[in-house]
Parts: structure tokens; sequence; C-alpha cells
């Protein structure tokens, strides 16, 4: 795994990133732009599973149209990451909020395609119950976990 | 000395603005719930501009999407403006010359009044058109500015510790 960072570091991309003026600087604007479009997505479909919002709306219908969302913008927040972790590939395979971040990060898409999946098909038909609205707050906590230790490999 | 930047001169010699500053962990812990409640407000915002281009839940009235995502919407906006506030309180004078900083205001007012047009306007008349899978062009013109809009603010937010 080190020395897969290390030529992460060492390759095109990274050398790009490290040397380029503006580089950085625009692909971690496209990171935030994509996280806003990420956060919206779990948030509404989360509260929906809580009952809070959309409780006459088919949740098939939310998970369907706002998984896409959070799916694309997903994958932009995993290009631009990697483009952004090649610019000091060493530094985040040390830090212990990246690490944080990686775990957080797995555990949650993990979660997105089996328990929360579930717990949508399972919302369509019935009523919200107890063991919706504890996939929901899981599903909160994981990707705001994940947004946290993200900024924190700044700080640490 | 212009009135504005006086001002903002004050707030940053301020007891506040200094302790926010000369905190450790005050800036970062309040920059990264600004940062993070970018998703309540603007990911909210891109739900019903998107719906309103016919990009997802089609199936679903405008108004009703409106309806759900507005309280959202509006504890975003907020958690945005207190952070970003006391952000603001502790670099004020730092943010006068900012060009980043200035420029985010101006999309700031610019992204104020485009709802206002919005409700004003062809949305007085939602119930006609909400069921409609893709919303009419006025509509879809007040969504692309939207997403324009609260992109830029986003950009030009993360571009003023660059300079």
């Amino acid at each position: 795994m080190h020395s897969l960072f290390a030529a992460l570091g060492h390759s095109a991309l990274g050398r790009y990133m490290q040397t380029s003026v503006w580089g950085f600087a625009v692909v971690e604007a496209i990171h935030l732009l994509a996280i806003a479009v990420l956060g919206g997505s779990v948030l509404v479909i989360d509260l929906r599973l809580l009952g809070v919002i959309f409780r006459k709306e088919p949740a098939r219908i939310l998970g369907r149209d706002l998984g896409k969302l959070l799916l694309g913008s997903l994958l932009v927040l995993i290009l631009t990451g990697i483009a952004m972790v090649s610019e000091e590939a060493l530094k985040c395979y040390f830090s212990p909020a990246f690490r944080w971040k990686m775990a957080l990060l797995v555990t949650a898409a993990l979660f997105y395609f089996t328990l929360h999946r579930r717990a949508l098909i399972h919302a369509d038909e019935n009523a919200v119950t107890v063991w919706s609205k504890i996939v929901a707050v899981i599903s909160m906590s994981l990707w705001l976990g994940v947004g946290v230790a993200g900024r924190a490999i700044g700080f640490l | 000395m212009p009135f504005l930047q006086h001002l903002c001169q004050l707030l940053y010699d301020s007891r506040i603005g200094t302790a926010i500053r000369e905190s450790d962990n005050a800036f970062p812990i309040i920059e990264s719930v600004h940062v993070l409640g970018i998703t309540l407000l603007a990911g909210t915002i891109a739900m019903l501009d998107l719906r309103m281009l016919g990009a997802i839940l089609r199936e679903i009235p405008v108004r009703r999407i409106a309806r759900a995502v507005l309280p959202l919407t509006w504890s975003g906006f907020v958690v945005m403006f207190i952070s970003g506030f006391l952000l603001f309180w502790s670099e004020a004078a730092k943010n006068y010359t900012n060009p980043a900083f200035r420029v985010k205001l101006v999309l700031l007012i610019l992204a104020g009044l485009n709802p206002l047009i919005f409700h004003t306007g062809v949305y007085r008349r939602a119930q006609e058109w909400e069921l409609a899978a893709v919303a009419p062009w006025r509509a879809r013109v007040a969504a692309i500015v939207s997403l324009t809009l609260w992109s830029g603010i986003i950009v030009a937010g993360r571009a003023i510790a660059y300079f």
C-alpha cells in the first residue's frame, strides 16, 4: 500500500498537481461542489427514511433518482480525491485523518449498497419503522464522518 | 478610509474577532461547520433546480419538493450565515480587500435576487405546470442561474483562502 501511494505521488498526475499553480485549487473546488450534491442527496433520502419529509412520496423514486445523484457525485469525489491525494500522497498515507476518512468511506459505501438499500425498498410499501430510522441515522453519521475526517486531513 | 473598510477594521480589532483569529481551534472548527453546511444549503437548492430541469424526481410535483426541501434550505442558510459571519469577523480587514471575497458577496446578492424574481414570477402559477416533467422555460432559466450562482459562490468562497 505504501508503494502504491509513493507511485501515485511520482506519477504524471502527482507531478502535475505538485507543480501546477491552479491545479489543486480547481480540483478542490470541484470536490467541494460534489460534496454539496452528495450531502444533499444523503440528507433528503435519509430524512425520508426517518419520516421527516416526503412521507407521501414513494421511497423508491427518491432512492432511484437521488441514488443516481449520490453515485454520480461520489464518482466525481473519488476522481478529484485521487488527484488531491497525488499532490501529497505519502503525507496522506501517514495521516490518521486520511485513514479514518478511507475507513468511513468504505463503510458508508458498503452500508449504502446493502442495509440502506433494503431499508429503502422496505420503506416504499410500509410506514416508517424504528429499523428504517436507525438505518437513516447510521447512514447520515457515516457520511458526516467522512466529511469531518476529510476536513481534518488539512489540520492534522 | 472608506466607511465599510473602517467597519471591517473595527470588527477585525474587536475582542471576538481577535479571539477567533488567535484561537488554535476556533477558526478550523467554524470553517468545518461552514463547509459541511454547504450540503444543507446548496445541496437542497440544487435538488429543486434539478427537478425543474427535469433531471430528477419527475414524478413528484415541483411544489411538493419545494415544500419538503425549503425548511432544510433555510436552516442551511442560518448555519451558513452565522458560521460565515464569525469567519468574516475574524478576518474582516483582510477580507475587505480580498477579490474572491468581493466576488462572493456580489454572487450572493445575485443569488438572493434570483428566487425573488422566480417567486413573484413564474412560480406563482406553479399549480399549472408543477406536474410537468420539465418546467417552463422561465423556471428552467431560474434553475440554471441558481445552479451557476451557487456553484460560483462555493468556488469563490474557497478561493478566499488563496488570495
